[in-house]
């Protein structure tokens, strides 16, 4: 066995391919590892932590005369299913060799590429973005005996919504180049993104250049409140509680969260116990039909999360008005309009749709933890 | 008495415990802050201020609830994270006299930011520190 740590140009022309069809993550790679510090790790598996949000491999590699611990960040365990990958596929006690990207803080922790075992050179590790299942024709849209739109399933049948056409918040669709999980290529690009407050685009700013490590979400597990469950990679589902005049928005990524959308027709004042003083991280929605398209208003949220995959800033003062368009059985068209006077100059919109996932039940991915 | 000495341990246990500072994603100035103005002899070197982000303008409070001085001027220099405040006081004489507070944010991206500068009025100056709870 051996430990080799190998730089150059051919590996950097190595990395960078294969960094192209880098696998995916709940959260943004290089917020915690160095896309410019490529690593190859040759050792034993001594352990195989198979856990949401990330999958760990603990490897042994022989370094000098001493056998040095390192471990081996993967992508979800959802992910990995997607890809073919079990918690058998690699055991402890199998030689391995593994090419990444090494934690910025220098800590020995890999991102791992590839991963291929020793023993016969087979790959293991390729994982690929998955990709919605194609459409169905244009089945039409579900409805309710009384001709309401259905935003769930039909009663016996298991589905969700997933794959957001974008995973990442910019006004009107604006064409600025960043990662799925809203890391800007050039933060010269910023003031495109939103209409931010001076303030506000200066802390934009300084989170992207932190590559976006302060996600309270990735640090502290906190909900993906505001627009940011439309655009989660673990998709989301809505539970219609007619009865009630409610609706559940079950959320598939974040700590496995719900929100409630009212449709009985209260207002927004002290709706929910008395917390019109007690701001909530996905705030008080109430919502109504108007034809095929449910409105909804939601305001009083709290300070202590990103709305926004990216980081754009929000206050208290954030207000949402989001209208949920299921356009055929596949489709759901969301736009949104965000006016919020504490950090932006005007309000402004964006719009996406999800893809309805059939006969598949909500990805149980969990974050509760803070575990990486 | 053993009970009440356990007690009595073990609530300065936890008042001496560091309580970790709330979550704030927002405006990086709104919060309540706690530390020091070190030298002031009129008003203490213990300080708290309040600080509010309506949108447009700061607003505030320094020592709400008992020296109660409104800051009457406050600005934040987003390129540089600087900080200005101004509130009017009396002294004990009754003598009005203006704090002026200039500091900077270090830390930006934790809770538990700081702003370290300095403070001053028409008689004492010095140091200022102070956290964010």
């Amino acid at each position: 066995m051996k430990f080799r740590v190998t730089t150059g140009v051919l590996f950097s022309v190595v990395a960078a391919l294969l960094l192209a069809a880098a696998p995916t993550a709940h959260h943004e790679i290089l917020a915690k590892f160095d896309d410019k510090k490529p690593m190859s790790l040759t050792g034993i598996v001594t352990s195989v932590d198979w856990a949401n949000p990330h999958v760990h491999l603990f490897m042994t590699v022989r370094t000098g005369n001493e056998n040095v611990n390192w471990a081996i960040e993967l992508a979800s365990p959802i992910d990995l299913n997607h890809s073919g990958w079990t918690r058998e596929t690699v055991q402890p006690g199998e030689s391995i060799k593994v090419d990444g990207i090494a934690a910025r803080n220098g800590s020995r922790q890999v991102w791992a590429n590839t991963v291929v075992t020793s023993a016969n050179g087979r790959q293991v590790l390729n994982v690929r973005a998955a990709a919605p299942p194609p459409p169905l024709g244009n089945r039409p849209t579900p409805r309710w005996p009384d001709g309401q739109p259905r935003l769930g399933t039909l009663p016996g049948v298991d589905g969700y919504w997933g794959y957001p056409s974008s995973t990442v918040l910019t006004e009107n669709n604006a064409n600025i180049p960043m990662s799925e999980h809203g890391l800007l290529k050039n933060v010269a690009d910023a003031p495109k993104v939103a209409p931010m407050q001076p303030w506000a685009l200066s802390l934009y700013r300084m989170r992207q250049q932190r590559f976006l490590q302060d996600d309270p979400m990735f640090l502290n597990c906190k909900p993906p409140g505001g627009v940011r469950q439309y655009q989660s990679a673990y998709g989301l589902q809505f539970v219609e509680d007619r009865d009630r005049k409610r609706i559940f928005v079950l959320i598939g990524s974040g700590n496995r969260n719900y929100r409630i959308i009212y449709l009985d027709g209260r207002g927004h004042a002290g709706q929910v116990g008395g917390d019109d003083d007690n701001p909530l991280y996905y705030g008080r929605a109430v919502g109504m039909w108007e034809k095929d398209t449910l409105v909804v208003d939601t305001r009083g949220f709290n300070e202590d999360f990103w709305f926004t995959n990216g980081g754009l800033p929000h206050t208290e003062q954030l207000k949402l008005v989001e209208r949920f368009t299921r356009e055929n059985l596949d489709t759901l068209k969301y736009e949104v309009t965000i006016d919020d006077p504490g950090a932006y100059t005007r309000p402004w919109s964006s719009s996406w749709t999800l893809r309805w996932v059939a006969d598949e039940i909500l990805p149980a991915h969990l974050c509760q933890d803070n575990r990486p | 008495m053993r009970a009440l000495t356990v007690v009595l341990a073990l609530s300065i246990a936890c008042l001496a415990s560091p309580a970790p500072a709330a979550a704030q994603e927002g405006h990086p100035l709104k919060g309540s802050w706690i530390g020091k103005w070190e030298k002031n002899t009129i008003h203490g070197a213990d300080v708290i201020i309040v600080l509010n982000w309506d949108g447009k303008a700061i607003t505030g409070m320094i020592n709400p609830g008992t020296d109660n001085i409104a800051i009457k001027n406050a600005s934040l220099n987003p390129d540089t994270w600087t900080v200005h405040l101004e509130g009017d006081a009396k002294d004990k004489s009754g003598a009005l006299i203006t704090y002026v507070l200039d500091g900077k944010i270090e830390n930006l991206a934790m809770a538990n930011r700081t702003i370290t500068g300095t403070w001053k009025n028409q008689k004492e100056s010095g140091a200022l520190k102070i956290g964010r709870q």
